[in-house]
């Protein structure tokens, strides 16, 4: 599974991208905000995005609504990482399409059951 | 929390994070002047989030209780419920000092310590709306859309199981409307505004659901919130007719909510990336359940890429899009360090090879040796770059000082600066910064006076300290100036000779600039009264001490009543350094060339007899002489001086003397070595060099040498 992992800040990208590394999914990639990440995931065919909220330029809401607007990555599942689980937030995400959040700083298993939960649904 | 911290991590952190603070504090600054602007604002609210974000994953507690309560301030902030005042700007430059103190203790692996609970508490206090009104009033403001899903549970926070009810809902078809209905009163209940995992599962639900219904959708004043919500939410229930652009009418809401209804749930994923994706997923956290926080076996790891090749092949074009996003390295300084030191040595190689090829007729040679020459020169050049640093970084952390200063102080000043991106090398940066941050408070603290001072002087309220950098050849010149009370010579003098400086006579016979260059002397203070920030009278000695360190020169000028100017002349680099090379008998030495002024051939039996002391007369100024050759070739002690020879001028600040040297060599960059342990902090001397013709040089230190000798 190639996973696309967007933060501002490359420590989060690297330790998002171990605890993955951790659970077996070693395909992955890092973009630095929205604007970085969507031609990448216009061009890159990934399974799996995760996204942080709070970006500058383009945030992993806006990110996330571009997204689910593109043709081809309507379907793609989204990971939302936030700092808090504010319900005004969440369910603005939700909203907007996502499939699950995790609130930082989480653990390799929280990410798994996460993850879990995300394909469930989608199966 | 088993995420086991891995030092390279917690290394990356701390260098990104670092840079992040470095540019709050900047940023803290330039707020208090634009107190509105809301990037500004959304800026440092994103720096403090970042650095609570990886703070809390690799369990600094203490740095994520402080930036959490900085963000929550921001937060209030950039929401435009509370406006920036100095007593917040206080509070918060002093969190951001915490923040720098904890984050210290991190790098050097102490112990951390938690900032006040005070400060928390004031900090918590500027992150409720200016209206003192309870943060609950933000809710009000919430859209009926979100309230929708704010409710189920009493506590703020959504469960796993409330965010599965949501998605469940969705995927049922939950009724918009009476969703709405529904949620708000459930908003009404909740108190908080967390969300917990459940809530977030019935949320998902709620809005799948959505898709079956083609009934109105909610308050019209929704619409619009619906519809933004409605778009991307279609490809979990299904594909979407209409996915392109941003706004959605209603009429154009409902033929999509009628297609997402026929097409029913889920028939145009993906097959080959959930299958995968289950089963990758699945595979590994079998493995990994039962150690998660360790790292997997490599097999696990590899399971999910080598099941599936046809979303290995599609990776290189995204990798190729990284690779050029991606234009800069981080590269350890230590490897600068070592390439410089190669460099040195091939400099050193070059100018043997040069003085080799000269002596030689074989013309090919000559035309090898001067390319190597240039290339030399170039990569000299290019690797210095490499090292440069602007000024910037040392310069940055001048607001932020000035501005405490002034608040402690009551004064009001304004703080201009001038070519800030002016390049020197890194080294210089740091040893720089803390001469720097002295001078700075020397101004605002001794120059500028306080406001009804000023404005009895006939001057503005408002003091100007102008901080400025520029390139001036192979050297940097940085000037800090004030327009403050200036300083007055005579007191200057009476000063030196209450202090034992210099005695009444030799005190009266200082020009103006050498008073003025006497605060550098030790043990020299002007002010009466010490106060807290400057004035111990150890600093500018220390200041002076280390200009001289870094081969550079420091010089001040005042005017009574108009303010006093300090200038600093540092080479660009500390590696290699241009000399004179001199000759003294049969022995070289090397004098820094910032210290040349002049050199010339003088008949030495013009020179004159002042107090006791050797001295030449030079277009109508008086040098003392030295033989510097009675001080550092052995044997020379006892000869007679020669009766001609040539003299070169150096200088250090404003006192000029003349060498007597026996033969002057030439022009020279010289690598620095450092002399081995038992002959280090010989006076007079900097360090050792090899020369041209494969000898070895001593470097000698022209402040140090007359300290000793003169």
């Amino acid at each position: 599974m190639k996973i696309l992992i967007v933060d501002d800040f490359s420590t989060m990208r690297r330790i998002i991208k171990n605890l993955l590394r951790d659970l077996g999914f070693t395909n992955t990639d890092e973009a630095d905000d929205g604007n970085t990440a969507l031609p990448m995931l216009k061009s890159g065919k990934y399974d799996f995005l995760v996204t942080d909220w709070n970006m500058p330029n383009m945030s992993g809401i806006d990110l996330l609504k571009e997204v689910r607007a593109d043709e081809n990555l309507k379907t793609l599942p989204v990971l939302m990482v936030t700092a808090e689980a504010k319900r005004d937030q969440i369910v603005a995400a939700a909203q907007a399409g996502v499939n699950g959040y995790v609130v930082k700083p989480f653990t390799a298993a929280v990410l798994k059951e996460k993850i879990e939960k995300i394909f469930e649904r989608i199966q | 929390m088993s995420f086991d911290a891995d030092e390279e991590i917690l290394q990356d952190f701390l260098v990104e994070a670092g840079e992040i603070l470095e540019k709050l504090s900047e940023q803290l600054v330039d707020l208090e002047q634009n107190p509105d602007d809301s990037n500004l604002l959304n800026a440092i609210f994103r720096g403090f989030h970042t650095v609570k974000g990886g703070a809390g994953f690799l369990q600094l507690e203490a740095l994520v209780n402080c930036c959490h309560s900085a963000e929550n301030v921001f937060d209030t902030l950039r929401n435009h419920k509370r406006r920036v005042d100095a007593e917040l700007m206080d509070v918060v430059l002093e969190t951001l000092d915490y923040v720098n103190v904890i984050f210290d203790q991190v790098r050097n692996k102490e112990a951390l310590t938690f900032a006040p609970p005070e400060l928390i508490r004031a900090l918590d206090g500027f992150a409720l709306p200016a209206s003192q009104a309870p943060a609950v009033s933000s809710d009000a403001t919430v859209s009926p859309a979100v309230e929708e899903t704010a409710g189920t549970g009493e506590h703020g926070d959504i469960t796993d199981d409330e965010f599965e009810d949501l998605l469940n809902a969705l995927d049922d078809g939950g009724n918009s409307a009476q969703l709405s209905s529904t949620t708000s009163q459930e908003a009404s209940a909740s108190d908080s505004n967390e969300i917990t995992d459940d809530e977030f599962e019935a949320l998902l639900d709620n809005l799948h659901g959505k898709g079956k219904f083609s009934g109105p959708v909610g308050a019209p004043a929704d619409g619009n919130k619906k519809s933004e919500a409605a778009r991307p939410e279609t490809p979990e229930g299904s594909a979407p007719a209409n996915g392109g652009d941003d706004l959605i009418t209603d009429d154009e809401f409902e033929n999509l909510l009628d297609q997402l209804h026929g097409k029913g749930k889920n028939p145009t994923q993906d097959k080959s990336p959930t299958q995968d994706a289950g089963g990758a997923a699945a595979k590994p956290a079998e493995k990994t359940e039962s150690k998660v926080a360790t790292t997997p076996s490599p097999q696990s790891g590899k399971t999910p890429e080598s099941d599936n090749p046809a979303a290995a092949a599609p990776a290189m074009p995204a990798r190729d899009s990284t690779a050029a996003a991606e234009t800069t390295v981080r590269v350890d300084t230590k490897r600068l360090d070592d390439i410089m030191n190669m460099v040195g040595e091939l400099v050193l190689v070059r100018n043997r090879l040069q003085r080799l090829g000269s002596e030689s007729e074989d013309e090919h040679m000559q035309k090898a040796v001067s390319n190597l020459d240039v290339v030399t020169t170039d990569l000299q050049a290019a690797v210095m770059q490499t090292r440069m640093q602007p000024i910037k970084k040392v310069f940055g952390r001048f607001p932020r000082v000035v501005r405490d200063l002034a608040r402690t102080l009551k004064k009001e000043i304004n703080l201009e600066m001038h070519g800030e991106d002016t390049g020197l090398d890194k080294n210089l940066v740091e040893a720089l910064s803390d001469p720097l941050v002295h001078l700075v408070r020397n101004s605002v603290d001794h120059g500028i006076e306080a406001p009804n001072v000023r404005e009895r002087a006939g001057k503005p309220r408002v003091g100007l300290v102008t901080l400025s950098a520029e390139q001036e050849g192979d050297h940097i010149l940085l000037v800090i100036e004030d327009d403050g009370a200036g300083m007055d010579p005579e007191i200057l003098r009476r000063k030196a000779v209450e202090k034992g400086i210099y005695d009444k006579e030799a005190a009266d016979r200082l020009t103006k600039t050498e008073c003025y260059n006497l605060i550098f002397a030790a043990g020299f203070s002007t002010k009466e009264q010490i106060s807290d920030v400057s004035g111990r009278g150890v600093g500018m000695d220390v200041v002076k001490t280390k200009i001289g360190q870094l081969n550079g020169m420091i010089n001040v000028e005042s005017e009574l009543g108009k303010g006093s100017r300090i200038v600093i002349k540092v080479p660009l680099t500390l590696a290699i350094m241009p000399t004179l090379m001199i000759k003294l008998g049969e022995q070289s030495f090397a004098l820094p060339l910032v210290n040349v002024v002049e050199i010339f051939h003088l008949d030495l039996s013009k020179k004159n007899i002042v107090d006791g002391r050797e001295c030449i007369v030079v277009r109508d100024k008086v040098f003392p002489l030295f033989h510097i050759k009675q001080w550092l070739v052995k044997g020379a002690a006892g000869a007679p001086p020669p009766t001609d020879g040539h003299v070169v001028i150096v200088a250090m600040g404003t006192k000029r003397v003349g060498f007597v040297v026996d033969q002057l060599v030439g022009q020279e960059e010289v690598v620095i070595k450092p002399l081995g342990r038992a002959l280090q902090g010989t006076p007079g001397m900097a360090g050792a060099t090899i020369t041209g013709d494969g000898r070895i040089a001593l470097i000698l230190d022209v402040p140090s040498l007359l300290q000793r000798y003169g």
